[in-house]
């Protein structure tokens, strides 16, 4: 009896399940760092919301490098709905927490197909996931270093002011 | 239960898995399933049996267990650009479900064997 399903595809039902659901975060973040964006502009934070729009970006580029990956394998990619992004903000320094948390949540959900692949030994798969696992490194420690500037430089007087323009600054160029 | 069955163009059909209420059956000439059940054999390509598998496990059984309304245990399964639909009491979607469960153990079962034993080999 031929195996009829390996012929089709390369991953196996699962992980195709699991880089779908990838697919939603990736639009999900996209979707959230577009609210961010949206609102740092209208309370006066350009830099910010410059930042948040390029981050959005990214964010639709990673959902199509999964899938396109799925659709390449033989899998079935899937359009994600996208419902309840967050639209108001209490403070500028909770938009910069949740980016934090949104990454922090991405790179554990990356994680967690990685270990999904070694146990079915989907070696490519996972050597798919390597691009990903690198950005993730720089993807945290941007939003971390942006989180804080705010306790560098204090959100007191002009502090805020002062934080929105070294948020565009901030690079990740390690070496390692 | 048929075992084997043999078509007009001597095309083979390999059991995959039966139970006392149906079998699925694989042709790799064809490269599609065969699958007996509620008296009919309906013929499905790799998509449509995933899709039939997503439906069937869709089914909330224990929620219609529970439901005390008066509506007749029928569900209608129908498959998006797939030629069959299947009319099934709840018990019918059980025992379906039952042989889509041992089916897609059987085909990854031969999944393992083609890799372990004939890919590696070659
Ligand atoms: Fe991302
Ligand atoms: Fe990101």
């Amino acid at each position: 009896m031929k195996d009829l399903i390996r012929i089709r595809s390369l991953i196996s039902a699962e992980v195709e399940a699991l880089l779908n659901q990838q697919v939603r975060k990736e639009a999900f973040s996209s979707a959230v760092y577009l609210s961010m964006a949206s609102w740092c502009n209208h309370n006066g934070y350009d830099y910010s919301s410059e930042y948040f729009f390029k981050q959005a970006d990214e964010e639709r580029q990673h959902q199509l490098k999964f899938f396109k990956y799925i659709l390449d394998m033989g899998g079935n990619a899937i359009s994600p709905e996208i419902t309840g992004i967050k639209q108001e903000y209490n403070s500028f320094r909770e938009v910069f927490e949740d980016a934090l948390d949104q990454e922090i949540n991405v790179t554990q959900s990356i994680q967690n197909i990685y270990a999904r692949c070694l146990k079915e030994q989907d070696f490519v798969t996972n050597e798919f996931l390597n691009w990903f696992l690198k950005e993730q490194r720089e993807e945290e420690y941007k939003a971390r270093r942006a989180l804080e500037l705010f306790d560098v430089i204090g959100e007191e007087g002009t502090g805020r002011w002062q934080i929105d323009r070294h948020i565009g600054d901030i690079k990740y160029d390690s070496g390692a | 239960m048929v075992t084997t069955l043999i078509d007009t163009q001597q095309n083979t059909w390999s059991d995959v898995f039966s139970t006392k209420y149906g079998a699925i059956y694989q042709s790799d000439a064809e490269r599609c399933w065969y699958v007996d059940f509620a008296g009919k054999v309906a013929k499905f390509d790799y998509r449509c049996l995933l899709k039939l598998k997503k439906a069937v496990y869709n089914v909330d059984i224990e929620a219609k267990l529970l439901q005390s309304t008066k509506d007749p245990d029928i569900e209608i399964l129908f498959i998006c650009a797939c030629d069959h639909c299947y009319i099934l009491s709840l018990l019918q979607i059980i025992a379906l479900k039952d042989l889509l469960e041992g089916t897609f153990v059987m085909l990854q079962l031969n999944h393992i064997l083609q890799d372990r034993l004939y890919r590696i080999a070659i």
